[in-house]
């Protein structure tokens, strides 16, 4: 049963992994033992999922899906992936609403959202460093294009999608 | 609001986020900032900046439980699935239209300027999230150390976030002062 096999593969690629590039390990290990996918079909994945918006999780559960067993495949794959959210996390989010108002949840918290904060700013940085210093030096039209937005969005109070939208005008004539 | 109506506006913002997450998925911290926190106020920003270490130190997708946890916060169990479910529609459609003009799509240049303006652009986006939630996750100077300290472990170690946030939540518990929001200066 394809289905039930994609489903299956999918919820343990989602409990095997914490998002992003950690899960193409997984994931060509996966498609690979069921025969799925070769090696350079895997690595078009990242191609599309890139192409797309949404999570590259979300994003390789429908491609794989899609080529393996058509839109009901990608619906399993994708259920699959999302598993661990629906389960583990709901289970998180259910006690820490019971938990509201603790006071020991709020000096833990302390600590745990400037933590968080920290991962964001390290977030932007690696993403800037990744997007903005290619092999050639540093790509100036795409700083040039992310100030552009950055300051519509920030400065601006643009929304996202209109943002979003701008820069993808913007990179056809810059990129 | 009715319940029926609010889970619909869930569904439907939540499909809009989801169109618009390029980029790893942190640019969703600032739309749902925008459209749940400062828009509607069916969230508060501290649950927002608590949502996210959860998310990240939980295994699977990060968007996804990130919408589970805020689904869940505003409309339960229901709230949190039809969340879920909302935010990955739009991938699903748009994997389903990339994947049949795949081999035309891949080598075309205006294709790959596009995506390089909005890969561009992504970065600005985590930076107006960083610069919003800012007052609520910083409050004093354990919180100045512990972002720091974060960051470092981020950018110089691949220590898994989980283990930072871990710290993080250590730290609180034996430094913090576990003073509500109000009544902090």
């Amino acid at each position: 049963m394809i289905y039930l096999r994609l489903f299956l593969s999918f919820m343990k690629i989602g409990f095997c992994s914490f998002g992003g590039m950690t899960m193409i390990p997984v994931i060509n290990d996966e498609v690979l033992k069921y025969g799925w996918m070769t090696s350079a079909e895997v690595m078009d994945i990242v191609a599309v999922a890139e192409m797309t918006p949404g999570s590259l999780g979300i994003n390789c559960a429908t491609f794989v899906g899609l080529r393996t067993a058509g839109l009901s495949g990608a619906l399993c794959a994708s259920f699959g992936v999302m598993m661990p959210s629906l389960t583990l996390s709901m289970a998180a989010a259910h006690f820490i609403l019971r938990l509201k108002g603790n006071r020991l949840l709020e000096k833990a918290m302390e600590g745990v959202r400037p933590a968080s904060m920290g991962m964001l700013v390290a977030t932007a940085v690696t993403l800037g460093i990744s997007t903005f210093i290619g092999e050639g030096g540093v790509s100036w039209n795409l700083a040039l294009i992310s100030l552009i937005a950055g300051a519509a969005l920030i400065k601006g109070k643009l929304s996202i999608p209109k943002t979003i939208l701008i820069a993808g005008a913007l990179g056809l004539i810059l990129g | 609001m009715k319940k029926g109506k609010r889970l619909l506006l869930i569904f439907v913002i939540m499909a809009k986020i989801g169109l618009f997450t390029f980029g790893g998925g942190w640019s969703i911290i600032a739309q749902m900032q925008n459209e749940f926190v400062d828009r509607r106020g069916w969230m508060t920003e501290e649950q927002l900046v608590d949502y996210m270490s959860l998310a990240k130190s939980f295994p699977g997708v990060m968007i996804i439980n990130m919408s589970v946890f805020c689904g869940y916060a505003m409309e339960g169990p229901v709230g949190a699935f039809f969340a879920a479910v909302g935010l990955s529609l739009p991938a699903l459609a748009a994997i389903a239209v990339v994947t049949y003009f795949y081999s035309s799509l891949r080598g075309n240049i205006y294709v790959a300027k596009i995506l390089n303006g909005i890969r561009s652009v992504v970065v600005p986006i985590i930076i107006s999230a960083c610069l919003r939630l800012r007052k609520t996750a910083i409050r004093g100077k354990l919180a100045w150390w512990v972002l720091v300290a974060s960051f470092l472990a981020c950018v110089l170690t691949g220590l898994n976030k989980a283990l930072i946030v871990l710290a993080g939540l250590v730290a609180g518990l034996l430094l913090g002062k576990g003073e509500s929001s109000d009544d902090l200066s």
